[in-house]
């Protein structure tokens, strides 16, 4: 029996060499001296993390992801807290089509919503590519909001919202002094939750770009094409500290089970 | 003048009516429990009055004003939950003063208020305590500090005692009837358990199937239940449904086939359309002797099972009117088989709808 | 709470889908039966009778199946040990299989670039000892878009694998041995069925994911195309917009029959009923 697990043990260490050792490779690279990626380089050198601010399109993609991924964050909450609070408060007719309506965005595929609107919040609402952008962040961004919020609501005694009521306080007076307070941790863990599903995504905003306008990932993609120096591999060295960063925080607020239920 | 009066209430969920022209009257100064099993609708009515619900038609009045239309955060009740409902975020000053500071009373009268209450609840010192690090009673005499602190006009209590254990669970209704008493306050008390109720109310209200069956002091319901429901609700067994009902010499006469008994008048033989005699195990005999005695109905039987309770034992005993259940104090018990006449002190009979 | 309230709260959320997702989808769905104003399934005869955009349709398919019966494979062991570690160590496993999820899937998929190029990490490692003589052509394959995909999604299947497993109670394996089933049979009756639900769950996100994924074949699939790029290619490349359309169509039918017949297996196949 020891023997068995000994085995599963060696294979899970490899599983996650195979997970992991690929970003640990491009890290290293990034340090590269030469103009092609090595591995293992050949020296030592920040030259390729210089070069991502001298790449003026790195620098303005990234200001449009940040820009995009915040303020379309920003909608989502403010479209995704009411109903998510809706959903989780009341039982009403139509409760489960509604919840599908919410969910649907992470149902149907990244790549066919980006087309769909292109096709239609682009070309035939006439929006420009930046709100177009915007928006389309915030659709993706909403399942995730509600879906986070929504299951740090399930854990909120509604006794507790209808005391401040009884108490004197009015419907919007208890939300915010007694509902938000106590899903604080829920809603920040959604935004980040959301925020990184939003920065990384390609599906949507391969077809969101023109003069001018595009994300990080896009630009990361075409860049790619082009050029295979160490530049993309010290950009992802630091979109991995960012990752690292959120997902700290992330478990902290509400611990890692949210990824492991469905 | 009643201070509350529910007028001809009904509650519907779904098309489906909870209470259906519920009529409640409550005095100045009262502690009224509703007592019934779950869904009886005594929860709906205690969150109808609070204004968590609204009625469907009738009335509901208080102080001589109509509330039936006034939001829940206007009426300036006091209301203690089942689970508390603490502020999770808030410490035990801040819970209690979260009243006072909707208010907009001043800092130094919340502070001299919440104190005193605190004191009331015997939980000064607590004051910046969370309400995680509390005991189930403490937390329940926090909530119940924040219900009073605001001074309402009307005190709910929503099954408040249900999550404590059995000791603390009395302390605690003690404590709740100390408090409401000093402060005079007028409160409405729901629970299932019918011993807290009992103990603590100056009325009790037995409710089922959204109707109040009865409404009457502890000691009146106990001896004299007015229908069958709260007669086995409240503990008596054995029932007897007899076909006539007729008036004698100043007693009650009461015939089912052959049998003939008499009750004395008493409350609990005033129920003029009551045919259905009501008794509980400790109220009836059994006994091997023959001899007529005095003030009792007798009846034939047989013991069909004897149990030991420890003080007493009991039988049940099989008669031509069905098995009647009876607990009798002795040395040494019957034996299951044995003939026995079984005694109806008529001064205990109590007729029931 | 009034019914006008809780309208209030949803409408905003709603609005805001039905006009920037909904409607779109709609659309473009509709949009696929029309041509010059008037009715046509032009389209989908074309799709289904063109031997190259079957041909995608197959590669799709083919890697999507191979990619989802791999993480399917690896990722069910690796998960049962993960599920029956302490909890310090199942933390730190979870956390690491999350962290390359939540990691953008372009900096995933450049990686397996450098990896897997002509002189790429593998070949060079091949070539130094001496076990090829010339490079392989691994890189702009289907089989390095597998690679990618099974990369992208094992992380997937074992997180998902192990919050059914961890609910287990392990007591269950202990009475099935108590009845005499050795500890391999006990974890073919007990463990396997118990997390077939979660299997079903897990392989639904990997196939469904590997059959729409973009990022992973753009970088690794080079001039192999799978239906993601191929829709890609015709909206933007070949501003064929009636044909994208058609392929973004049979993209979402195709998911909803994937989720809608896998969930209909699950029901029946798990053993709680």
């Amino acid at each position: 029996m020891q023997e068995k697990n000994r085995g599963l043990a060696l294979f899970t260490s490899l599983v996650f060499l195979f997970l992991l050792g690929p970003l640990i490779i491009i890290s290293f690279t990034s340090f590269e001296p030469g103009s092609v990626l090595k591995f293992p380089p050949e020296g030592f050198s920040w030259r390729w993390y210089e070069n991502i601010f001298n790449v003026e399109m790195f620098m303005t993609t990234f200001k449009t992801s940040m820009f995009v991924s915040l303020f379309g964050n920003l909608l989502a909450l403010l479209l995704g807290i009411p109903a998510a609070y809706a959903l989780s408060r009341f039982d009403f007719r139509g409760k489960g089509i509604l919840n599908g309506i919410f969910i649907s965005p992470v149902l149907i595929p990244g790549i066919v919503m980006g087309f769909a609107m292109l096709k239609y919040v682009i070309v035939v609402y006439n929006l420009p590519i930046y709100a177009g952008l915007l928006v389309g962040h915030t659709v993706l961004m909403l399942p995730f909001i509600i879906r986070v919020i929504a299951s740090s609501l399930s854990n909120f005694d509604f006794a507790i919202e209808e005391a401040a009521l009884s108490l004197g306080a009015g419907r919007l007076e208890t939300f915010f002094k007694v509902v938000l307070p106590n899903i604080r941790s829920g809603i920040i863990a959604a935004i980040l939750i959301a925020f990184l599903e939003s920065f990384n995504n390609v599906d949507i905003s391969v077809f969101m770009t023109g003069p001018g306008v595009s994300t990080l990932p896009i630009q990361m993609l075409t860049y790619v094409e082009n050029n295979f120096d160490p530049t993309i591999a010290a950009i992802s060295v630091l979109l991995m500290i960012l990752t690292a960063i959120l997902m700290f925080i992330i478990e902290r607020l509400m611990g890692l089970s949210y990824f492991t239920k469905r | 003048m009643a201070l509350l009066t529910l007028d001809n209430v009904s509650v519907a969920y779904d098309n489906q009516y909870i209470l259906q022209n519920f009529n409640l009257n409550i005095e100045k100064g009262q502690l009224i429990s509703l007592l019934g099993p779950s869904g009886c609708g005594k929860t709906t009515t205690l969150r109808l009055i609070a204004g968590f619900l609204e009625a469907k038609d009738g009335r509901f009045m208080f102080e001589g004003k109509d509330y039936t239309r006034v939001p829940v955060n206007k009426r300036n009740f006091g209301f203690v939950f089942q689970s508390y409902a603490l502020f999770p975020h808030l410490s035990v000053f801040d819970n209690v003063a979260f009243g006072l500071r909707l208010r907009k009373i001043n800092e130094t009268e919340v502070k001299t208020r919440v104190q005193q209450i605190l004191e009331v609840v015997s939980l000064g010192g607590y004051e910046k305590r969370f309400p995680k690090e509390l005991s189930g009673g403490q937390r329940q005499r926090v909530a119940i500090a924040r219900a009073l602190v605001i001074q309402p006009d009307l005190l709910l209590f929503d099954e408040p005692l249900s999550n404590l254990d059995a000791n603390l669970r009395i302390n605690m209704r003690v404590e709740i009837r100390r408090i409401q008493q000093e402060l005079g306050i007028t409160t409405v008390y729901v629970s299932h358990d019918q011993e807290e109720c009992f103990s603590i109310s100056d009325q009790v209200a037995i409710m089922n199937k959204g109707v109040i069956e009865q409404l009457d002091d502890p000691a009146t319901i106990f001896k004299y239940p007015k229908t069958e429901f709260i007669a086995r609700f409240i503990g008596f067994t054995n029932f007897i449904d007899f076909a006539e009902r007729t008036e004698q010499n100043g007693e009650i006469g009461l015939r089912v086939g052959d049998h003939h008994f008499t009750a004395s008048k008493n409350p609990g033989t005033a129920n003029p359309s009551g045919k259905k005699c009501a008794m509980r195990p400790d109220d009836l005999l059994v006994t091997t002797e023959e001899s007529a005695e005095l003030g009792m109905n007798r009846l034939r039987g047989t013991v069909k099972v004897s149990t030991f309770l420890g003080r007493s034992y009991q039988y049940v005993v099989e008669t031509e009117l069905g098995d009647f259940t009876v607990n009798q104090e002795m040395e040494t018990p019957y034996k299951t088989g044995l003939n026995v006449n079984l005694l109806f002190p008529k001064d205990k009979v109590v007729l029931v709808d | 709470m009034r019914k006008t309230g809780l309208y209030l709260l949803l409408l905003p959320g709603v609005l805001f889908l039905t006009l920037f997702m909904v409607i779109p989808i709609v659309m473009t769905i509709a949009s696929t039966f029309y041509q010059d104003g008037s009715f046509t399934i032009q389209g989908y005869l074309q799709f289904l009778t063109d031997a190259y955009f079957l041909k995608i349709m197959l590669t799709t398919l083919q890697v999507s199946l191979v990619t989802t019966i791999a993480c399917v494979l690896i990722g069910f062991p690796a998960a049962y040990y993960i599920s029956k570690l302490g909890p310090r160590k199942k933390g730190i496993l979870l956390a690491l299989a999350i962290f390359p999820l939540l990691t953008s899937s372009v900096v995933r998929s450049f990686s397996w670039m450098i990896i897997l190029g002509k002189k790429g990490l593998l070949n060079s490692s091949l070539l130094a000892i001496g076990l090829i003589d010339k490079p392989l052509e691994i890189l702009y394959t289907p089989t390095a878009m597998m690679i990618g995909l099974i990369h992208l999604f094992l992380p997937l299947i074992i997180i998902t694998l192990v919050g059914v497993m961890e609910n287990i109670d392990p007591d269950l394996l202990k009475a099935a041995e108590s009845l005499g089933a050795s500890k391999l049979t006990a974890f073919w009756k007990v463990i396997v069925p118990l997390s077939v639900p979660g299997l079903i769950i897990g392989s639904i996100l990997v196939f469904v994911g590997s059959l729409t994924a973009y990022t992973t074949p753009a970088l690794l699939g080079g001039k192999q195309r799978v239906i993601s790029t191929f829709l890609y290619q015709n909206a933007i490349t070949l501003n064929d917009w009636h044909l994208a359309s058609v392929i973004a169509t049979i993209m979402i039918v195709i998911t909803f029959v994937v989720i809608y017949f896998m969930n209909k297996l699950a029901t029946k196949l798990n053993p709680k009923g």
